[in-house]
């Protein structure tokens, strides 16, 4: 057992903190103010993200053929601490590079391959994720738009809403229904959508949580080409899971929650009320959290360094992230209250928005607490 | 980043745990349902075969000692581990054990005393220590699992140790944190048992969301506490010590109340052995300072405060 970094990691992160002090322009903190979803930063994102992938930083862990260069999982980590902790300048192209690229690399069909993935390399691709619906959420498997065949294409028809990016993606990795109402999870089938596609409508939602970042999308008798589709019909369940098992950990948010920290303690200090000893111990308790958060995170990237299976310590990890948001945030807004009005500590802002949705995206705590409890404790199924 | 021990951590603590669980040893659930077992038998035999030595083998460290400790409190029965692996890097090699830890209030009562065959102090300034003799100890009753004890007569007989008295002192956080961690987990463990099997409303107590869910949240903390324990005693760094002991005695209330709850009536009596566990949690819970005191040392020392 070993907790420290290697040098060549050390060196890594250094590197990767170097180049963000170059490329991030004085007001980047007023763009990332407004949230990954916003057109703010997905137009800042279309000009970084090429300079990142001239820099070999976009897609590091890809292999060579797709414009990486193989590098280990750890650096691919340590990555994606440094790009969230500084506001996420990539916008929504962190997901082309955490998991929808490597889906398309292994189920993708060569025309897929060769369309989407170059873009996605060189920072150039906006997606987002129509996997959510009005009466499926938690819930996915009940999701109700409905992909029909009708000769060499499908029609898709229904609903996605909360949908991240999709206000300025140009293309909806979409989940859809093309067997029965009662198929669940064997009936789903997966399309690469152009959201410019005729009868694709997208609506903003007013949200607390940043400009554009959620919405509701409507699909009206939307044809796409079969070749649109990605995978067979009925494989969607598996595809995700490989998505989710190559994720496993999701956004490091408490790296994030550990810098927001230290600048509130030093607001503390400046206002000369850190000797406080009831301040000391919460911010005591929030660096612990997010120190927590980070090991059980860790330890889920170590697995999948060593090429194991993915397994329920991604559901600890994720709960653990959860609570590491929240004790930051909680501190502050208990502390230092006069910093969430006005604009004078924007990252306090778009942290406070950053982590309350921590516990809601990619699968709600109380589903990561269910699936401690049954593949982690090995209890039985709940009580109908 | 390694999480996975390596082959020799990996071969200790195997065969230590088939020692601490081997059918028949006696050891694991012994019948007498006293507040507390005192394992004669499985002290000896760890401490016969060097396993209290770990701390200062190069290929083990103060990572596998504070792995044994928190595999070692885990069992419902109790003995002194946790100074005797954690602090070997800095006691004279003669010192015998049992070790009585010192690191408060000199006069209040102390864990294992009545047991224990030489004390240690970890003042601010200095560490020393001395062998008991009989008549140096008085035994008192006491709510928590531990043999507790008081001095009698003034010790004289007290030796000044060379070493570093703050090292020391952040070792000795970290094996209290291991020792809070792993009874924490054993506790759980044997509640976990009652819950799959106990029916109530027809169906398994464990299947009920309303536990479940309190359950999970304890899980998180309870390896969170490990695997924060285990890193601080890699770089025994005063913010890391205090972050991991602060951590799990943090955690420690919630998971006390929740043992207890859900074993109803049944860990209410000494029948069921939960009481071994959480009445040693509960004293653990307020070593050093307790919470409060350790997460206000983690700030202050991450953030260079007064």
């Amino acid at each position: 057992m070993d907790f420290d970094w290697t040098d060549e990691e050390r060196a890594y992160r250094a590197r990767i903190r170097d180049f963000l002090r170059r490329e991030l322009p004085p007001e980047w903190g007023d763009i990332a103010r407004h949230g990954p979803g916003s057109k703010e930063q997905t137009d800042f994102s279309r000009t970084f993200c090429p300079k990142l992938a001239e820099a070999g930083l976009l897609v590091p862990h890809w292999p060579a053929e797709w414009g990486g260069a193989d590098r280990p999982t750890w650096e691919h980590f340590i990555l994606g601490e440094e790009m969230w902790a500084s506001g996420e300048p990539r916008g929504a192209q962190y997901m082309n590079v955490n998991w929808i690229g490597p889906t398309l690399m292994r189920y993708g069909s060569d025309e897929q391959k060769q369309r989407y993935i170059p873009p996605m390399a060189k920072g150039q691709a906006i997606w987002c994720q129509g996997f959510s619906e009005p009466n499926a959420g938690s819930d996915l498997a009940a999701l109700r738009t409905r992909a029909v065949r009708d000769g060499d294409d499908y029609v898709i028809n229904g609903t996605k809403i909360w949908t991240s990016y999709a206000g300025l993606a140009e293309t909806c990795f979409l989940l859809a229904r093309t067997g029965g109402a009662d198929t669940g999870k064997a009936g789903i089938a997966i399309f690469l959508v152009p959201m410019d596609t005729p009868g694709v409508e997208v609506r903003a939602i007013p949200s607390l949580i940043g400009h554009g970042d959620i919405h509701e999308c409507f699909f009206t008798d939307v044809r796409v080409p079969a070749s649109s589709r990605l995978g067979a019909e009925g494989e969607a369940w598996s595809i995700i899971r490989y998505s989710l098992a190559n994720e496993r950990v999701g956004i490091p948010r408490y790296e994030l929650s550990a810098r927001v920290l230290e600048e509130m303690v030093e607001d503390l200090k400046q206002q000369g009320r850190f000797d406080d000893p009831a301040i000391q111990i919460r911010a005591g308790e929030a660096a612990a959290a997010c120190e927590a958060a980070r090991l059980l995170t860790y330890r889920v990237v170590d697995q999948k360094a060593r090429g194991g299976a993915p397994g329920p310590e991604a559901n600890v990890a994720r709960f653990a992230v959860v609570t590491a948001d929240n004790s930051v945030t909680d501190f502050g807004l208990d502390f230092l209250p006069d910093f969430f009005s006005g604009l004078n500590r924007p990252g306090y802002l778009a942290h406070h928005e950053r982590a309350i949705v921590a516990g809601i995206a990619a699968g709600a705590a109380e589903i990561q607490l269910n699936l401690i409890a049954h593949r982690f404790l090995d209890l039985p199924k709940v009580a109908s | 980043m390694y999480f996975e021990p390596n082959e020799d951590q990996a071969t200790f603590l195997s065969v230590l745990d088939q020692i601490a669980s081997g059918d028949g040893s006696g050891w694991k659930v012994p019948a007498d349902w006293s507040r507390f077992h005192w394992a004669d038998e499985l002290d000896r035999t760890l401490e016969d075969n060097g396993f209290y030595d770990c701390a200062i083998e190069e290929t083990l460290g103060p990572v596998t000692a504070a792995a044994m400790i928190h595999r070692l409190a885990r069992l419902s029965v109790t003995m002194e581990f946790a100074a005797s692996a954690m602090l070997r890097p800095f006691l004279p090699p003669d010192l015998p054990r049992p070790i009585a830890v010192i690191d408060g209030d000199p006069a209040a009562a102390i864990r294992y005393l009545p047991v224990a065959r030489s004390v240690l102090s970890i003042g601010e300034y200095e560490v020393r220590a001395a062998m008991l003799d009989d008549g140096d100890v008085q035994p008192v009753e006491s709510l928590f699992a531990y043999p507790m004890g008081v001095f009698s007569a003034t010790i004289g007989r007290w030796q000044r140790i060379d070493v570093d008295p703050r090292r020391v002192r952040e070792s000795w956080r970290v094996a209290v944190a291991a020792e809070l961690g792993g009874t924490l987990l054993g506790g759980r463990d044997a509640v976990l048992a009652h819950l799959r099997e106990r029916r109530q409303f027809g169906q398994a107590l464990g299947s009920f969301q309303g536990l479940q869910h309190r359950l999970a949240a304890s899980a998180t903390k309870i390896e969170a506490a490990y695997w924060l324990t285990l890193k601080a005693a890699q770089g025994l760094e005063a913010a890391d010590s205090a972050v991991a002991l602060g951590y799990v005695q943090n955690a420690a209330t919630t998971v006390v109340y929740d043992l207890h709850q859900f074993m109803g009536a049944m860990g209410l009596t000494l029948e069921h052995p939960l009481h071994r566990w959480t009445y040693r949690a509960r004293l653990l819970k307020s070593a050093l300072g307790g919470a409060g005191e350790n997460l206000k040392l983690a700030a202050s020392r991450k953030w260079r405060a007064a």
